[in-house]
């Protein structure tokens, strides 16, 4: 078939259609019968009706606008089924098709000069090319954002491919595009399992190729080898669209006042335009402030930081006044929650520096700290309380328990029962040589004054993180437990030698020791003081655990209606259904009041920075966008489907009125 | 009782009553064969007076003004007018498509021309009615008087259609038989395929004051009561067939077709000194006589 038509019935079809013609001729024919009526004279019809004297089989054809019309009708349709169409350069490559469609917060950008949002405009021309399939042809639908989604698997039904891409909604998620790859590699890789000289190939490889279209606005794609899957890139938008984005958006007690809160927002210029932006914080919808926010020249950056003073529980809202075509990182939220205090546990037989430090001010601000002897560990409270997870944090001051309790941990000297904690030899004065000051832990804390007398070094279970290292290996390491932490010191304060005690090291006469342990609490213990609830992106799983032991809390959306998710056995709950940005409410079983907020917030450089990339960068090559993206098919069959009716309806119209002889 | 029957289908007593009355009129005057009742250009033996000339020998001496004689001294002669029968034909197209409408055409013809006719004789004019088919049947009588009314009924009686002669060989062959002047009156529908033009034009030749009266039935002229549906119209006279299929605009266009034929007869017929009337066979023969015909001078 050439490129003009393209045929998409089979023989049998093709013999039926060619059977209406005849069969509407013969109809005719037989609705030719007319009534004969004697007149005096034909002379004056004849002379009316010209040349109606039906003498041939050719004149009766000429003559009867009603065939024409009818033929014409079922050749109109013919036609049609042979979907005419210009064919445009582009054509659809290959025979099965996956059709990856960017469905992250960028592409609701709406560009200008666009009257549809890019991913509008991709799922427009996803149709198009599914309308482009030849019979035979399978293509597979798959979305991305943060994650992947398979709307549709191969299939050759080109009308549930095209309602599936219609029912494709937009998402206010970042953008991944390894998973969805991988979902498009599974069936053109399959099982790679074939390396050796003889091995079988599991299963059969499928070449396919995979349209991404996306605005391009993902990270580099490493790792992943196409192999038998051919990337066709089809970059969407502007690339001349600006934007004015918030990136990030916080509060936190002023350090100096601690009754002062502070917001801060930092927000980010892509493209020529504007210089200075309005900012607009809303506490509970209502105007608390306003700032004029300049954007830096070069990088287009710009911040701003508002002193609100000492602010309840409520919800933050920032707004910049600039209208731009991807409104939804022109807003951005935040909370303010009800200080959190931390409940800690300390078992240690006795040493002053540690009971010293947990006294201080700041950590009895954060935290009810409770103080018990290593007799405890055997007594029949312990063992409860350790399950129901009462204490966020328990120190474990050169002891150990027997069950790890349902909480965070803190050992000092001691190993915890948990496999993938190895205590080597101990050694003598080891040498500290690197401290992981990014850390929550270890924040502020100097080391480099401190010596140790005698420290084990540490192997952690995987997933570790190394806090303290020393010429001999780890001192200190953090690792995860469930949803839980374990820090681990490989040393103890206190150290026994020949019946003496004595201090294992005069770190606990630092300054640097009472800074450690409040850093300790605060992180270990989960404190948050008034702050934001740390932001989540849309789509991600907000995880916390309520302040009493409520059976189930109830989370309010900032749309939509209020679920109720009930916990975990670690009094742990998870929520996932953060689509929506907007600032989350939470209330613990049947309060009123509401315990918590959380905010999701976009805030990511990548779908923030609006302009298409022309290309996507791989490990291995580049993929050149589509960027001349030239017109499909151009098909006619729908026109011609309208023209076939309009002549069906003229057809009618004409038998009704009777307008012709 | 038959005639009495054939008095009342043809013409009805309250008509004969209004024809006597009448007579008809020629535009030209005619010279009959025979004496009649109207003046003639030919001097000759009336009561009416025209003009004296000097008496010749051989001159009818009943004829001499003698007190001219008295008065003059001189022989003058009387001359009256001559008064002149007037010979009347009524052509009668006796075609199967004059078998139509109700009364037939046919009918409505022979009624026209009975009146017609019988006018004629009251005035002792010379009537003779033939068809168009005359050539292939014993032509009408000559008629003269009253008491000729019967035997005009007789042959109007006798009429029946199915003459399917072309109009101009009737009109020729008409004039073959009938070469002396006087009034023409033919009754046809004028529907010859070949066209009526070439028939008339040979009548206008004849010096014959012509009359031609297009008889058309209720379905001729308005055919949208009669005719509807899808139809295949069969000519009677030819089993020419036409296939149509009934819509307003058609018979608005047969009613302009219509139109534009009568107005070419009359045009036609105007040119060539002609009268021409189109009589509806639904409008009675009575009125027609009365009031169209007199409008047109045929009667007076």
């Amino acid at each position: 078939m050439n490129s003009f038509f393209i045929n998409t019935l089979g023989p049998l079809g093709w013999t039926l259609l060619a059977l209406v013609p005849p069969a509407i001729i013969a109809l005719y024919f037989l609705k030719l019968r007319r009534q004969p009526l004697e007149v005096p004279s034909t002379f004056l019809w004849s002379r009316t009706i010209e040349d109606l004297h039906v003498n041939s089989l050719w004149q009766k054809m000429r003559q009867s606008l009603l065939l024409f019309l009818q033929l014409l009708f079922v050749l109109l349709l013919i036609l049609a089924v042979l979907r005419p169409g210009m064919e445009g350069e582009q054509q659809l490559v290959g025979d099965r098709f996956v059709f990856l469609i960017d469905n992250s917060a960028s592409m609701g950008t709406k560009d200008e000069q666009a009257d549809r949002t890019r991913l509008e405009e991709a799922k427009r021309r996803v149709l198009e090319m599914i309308d482009q399939m030849d019979s035979g042809d399978v293509g597979m639908v798959v979305t991305f954002s943060d994650r992947a989604s398979v709307v549709q698997q191969f299939t050759d039904n080109q009308r549930v491919l095209a309602s599936k891409v219609k029912a494709i909604q937009p998402t206010e998620r970042t953008t991944d595009i390894m998973e969805a790859l991988r979902v498009a590699s599974g069936l053109a890789n399959p099982g790679q399992a074939s390396f050796e000289k003889g091995d079988v190939q599991v299963a059969e490889a499928k070449p396919a190729t995979a349209y991404i279209l996306s605005d391009g606005r993902f990270q580099t794609i490493t790792d992943f080898s196409f192999g038998n899957l051919q990337p066709i890139y089809v970059p969407l938008g502007n690339i001349e669209s600006g934007n004015v984005g918030i990136l990030a958006f916080s509060t936190q007690r002023n350090a100096e006042k601690e009754e002062e809160l502070q917001v801060f927002a930092r927000i980010a210029r892509f493209g020529p335009e504007p210089s200075e932006v309005t900012a607009n914080l809303y506490f509970n919808n209502e105007l608390l402030d306003v700032a004029r926010i300049k954007l830096d020249n070069e990088d287009g950056t710009g911040g701003v930081q508002f002193d609100l003073g000492n602010l309840d529980i409520g919800k933050l809202r920032l707004e910049i006044e600039h209208d731009d075509v991807f409104p939804a990182d022109n807003i951005a939220y935040a909370a303010i929650n009800p200080p959190e205090r931390a409940k800690v546990l300390v078992v240690s037989a006795g040493n002053d520096y540690l009971k010293f430090a947990l006294g201080t001010d700041q950590i009895r601000r954060i935290a009810d700290v409770t103080l018990v002897d290593p007799d405890f560990l055997t007594g029949e409270d312990y063992p409860k309380e350790a399950a129901s997870g009462l204490y966020d944090v328990i120190i474990y001051d050169d002891c150990a328990p027997e069950v790890m309790p349902e909480s965070n941990t803190v050992f000092f000297g001691q190993k915890p029962p948990v496999d993938g904690w190895k205590f080597t030899e101990e050694k003598v004065l080891p040498q500290i040589i690197d401290i992981a000051q990014s850390h929550p832990v270890m924040a502020f804390v100097n080391l480099g004054n401190v010596s140790i007398y005698k420290s084990s070094s540490l192997e952690t279970p995987p997933g570790g993180t190394t806090l303290i290292e020393s010429d001999q290996g780890a001192l200190m390491s953090i690792a995860p437990r469930k949803s839980f932490e374990d820090a681990v010191l490989g040393f103890p304060f206190l150290t026994s030698e020949e019946d003496k005690t004595f201090y294992n090291t005069e770190w606990t006469k630092r300054l640097s020791f009472p800074v450690f342990i409040k850093n300790l609490v605060e992180y270990l213990g989960n404190v948050k003081q008034g702050q934001a609830e740390t932001s989540i992106r849309p789509g991600e799983n907000f995880t916390f655990r309520s302040n009493g032991f409520a059976k189930e809390v109830r989370i309010t959306p900032p749309q939509g209606r209020q679920r109720v998710v009930a916990p975990t056995a670690d009094n742990l709950f998870s929520f996932g259904e953060t689509d929506q940005l907007g600032t989350y409410e939470v209330r613990e079983g049947d309060a009123k009041n509401v315990s918590r907020y959380f905010s999701v917030n976009i805030f990511d450089v990548q779908e923030s920075h609006i302009e298409p990339k022309e290309k996507i960068e791989t490990q291995w090559e580049t993929i050149e966008g589509q960027s001349a993206w030239l017109p499909m098919r151009r098909e006619f069959w729908k026109w011609l489907v309208v023209l076939a009716l309009l002549v069906l309806l003229v057809e009618w119209y004409i038998y009704n009125r009777r307008v012709y002889v | 009782m038959a005639k009495t029957n054939i008095v009342s289908d043809l013409l009805s007593p309250e008509l004969l009553a209004q024809l006597e009355r009448m007579e008809l009129v020629s535009r030209k005057v005619f010279r009959g064969r025979m004496k009649g009742e109207r003046r003639s250009k030919r001097k000759g033996t009336s009561v009416e007076f025209a003009d004296f000339r000097p008496y010749v020998a051989g001159d009818d001496l009943r004829f001499i003004d003698w007190n001219m004689y008295a008065r003059l001294d001189r022989l003058f002669l009387k001359m009256f007018l001559e008064e002149e029968d007037l010979h009347f034909y009524t052509l009668i197209d006796a075609s199967t498509s004059m078998d139509f409408g109700a009364p037939s055409k046919l009918t409505y013809a022979k009624q026209m021309a009975a009146a017609l006719g019988f006018v004629g004789l009251c005035r002792t004019d010379r009537v003779r009615i033939e068809t168009l088919g005359t050539s292939t049947r014993k032509p009408g009588p000559v008629l003269r008087g009253r008491q000729s009314v019967w035997r005009m009924l007789d042959y109007l009686d006798g009429i029946e259609s199915g003459e399917n002669v072309p109009l101009l060989e009737g009109a020729k062959n008409f004039c073959l038989r009938n070469s002396g002047k006087g009034i023409l009156v033919l009754i046809t529908d004028l529907m010859d395929k070949e066209g009526f033009e070439p028939a008339l034009r040979f009548l206008s030749t004849q010096q014959m004051d012509v009359y031609v009266i297009q008889t058309l039935a209720p379905v001729e002229l308005n055919p949208a009561e009669q005719i509807k549906g899808d139809l295949k119209l069969v000519d009677c006279e030819d089993g020419d067939i036409a296939e149509i299929t009934v819509s307003r605009p058609l018979l608005d266009k047969y009613k302009r077709t219509l139109d534009a034929f009568v107005d070419g007869a009359r045009t036609f017929c105007a040119k060539r000194g002609m009268v021409y009337m189109l009589a509806n066979t639904e409008v009675p023969v009575g009125s027609l006589v009365s009031n169209y015909l007199r409008q047109r001078g045929l009667l007076r």
